[in-house]
């Protein structure tokens, strides 16, 4: 699986937009999906890292650790989308309240995520590796924000 | 088609048509910051459709918002010249800099967005603040993909 494919797998689980993730048969087939995804990142460090023995067995129990707590987050953040879509057609101000309340939480609990386990990385392994880390994860961040934003409608 | 998605093509077409240096990148990422704060303002107000009274209450706290946005768009561009000036031979004690400044510019973006968000809760429906924060996260997400595609990985 290519980037491309990487981003196109995690816009499909945000497809309840448009329809339940049930009716698109998407429930079964989200583990499945997550999995290729997360494979497919490690692939893309592993070649663009270069780690070293010593580095590999440093950096990877933490980018694990890393990306469980952010499967997390994105299991949050469908499950907005999720309500989002429910509302859409009648969204009342409290509950659009309520909604922005919970992405601004998410994002923040996003990058309090991100923010400790950089600074985790960058202690584990050379900081110019961590910084390498970092640029490539927000590509990928901002190539999946870019496909899941342009499919969900804007609140009217 | 918008100026600001013009700047953004344009870059991209860049990107692919040739090796970029550092410094030719980071050039031509503050001409694309500026480009943005010229036209978002128009874009913003268009895809809110406000009644007059709502861009009244609006407009006021847009533009002050819009101008602690502009301080962190200078953060941005300072940061991209220390990237620049320490690309050829970064250390990690300039690579551990750099990560850091970075992590915590995304951070205050997140906290001016939260803040504002809040305060247009006061005078907007929150359907409206709801969409604001959506298009503010496509343009950010449109915006950064470019900028940060074009700033070459850290060297080994």
């Amino acid at each position: 699986m290519n980037l491309s494919e990487l981003a196109l797998a995690l816009v499909a689980l945000t497809s309840p937009i448009v329809a339940s993730a049930e009716e698109l048969g998407l429930v079964t087939d989200e583990q499945i999906l997550l999995k290729r995804v997360m494979e497919d990142k490690r692939s893309v460090y592993a070649a663009s890292l270069a780690l070293s023995d010593s580095e590999s067995r440093a950096f990877w129990p933490i980018y694990d650790e890393y990306e469980g707590k952010v499967k997390k987050l994105d299991d949050r953040f469908l499950e907005l989308v999720n309500r989002f879509a429910a509302e859409y057609d009648t969204l009342s101000d409290a509950e659009a309240a309520d909604m922005l309340k919970e992405k601004m939480a998410i994002e923040k609990d996003r990058m309090a995520l991100k923010q400790s386990y950089t600074h985790r990385i960058a202690k584990a392994i050379p900081a110019k590796k961590a910084l390498r880390y970092a640029q490539v994860e927000t590509r990928i961040e901002n190539m999946i924000r870019r496909d899941v934003y342009g499919l969900i409608p804007l609140a009217h | 088609m918008n100026k600001s998605f013009v700047a953004i093509a344009a870059l991209a077409v860049c990107a692919v048509s040739g090796q970029l240096s550092a410094q030719s990148t980071n050039d031509e990422n503050k001409a694309l910051l500026s480009q943005i704060q010229t036209d978002k303002r128009a874009i913003v107000l268009k895809g809110l459709e406000l009644t007059a009274s709502e861009s009244a209450a609006f407009i006021p706290i847009y533009d002050e918002y819009e101008a602690e946005r502009k301080q962190l768009a200078d953060r941005t561009v300072a940061l991209l010249d220390k990237f620049v000036a320490n690309y050829e031979s970064m250390t990690d004690d300039a690579a551990r800099g750099i990560l850091k400044d970075w992590l915590s510019l995304e951070d205050s973006r997140l906290d001016v967005t939260k803040k504002y968000a809040k305060r247009f809760e006061k005078v907007l429906p929150a359907p409206k603040v709801l969409r604001f924060v959506q298009i503010e996260n496509k343009l950010d997400t449109a915006v950064e993909m470019e900028a940060v595609r074009l700033v070459p990985l850290a060297k080994h």
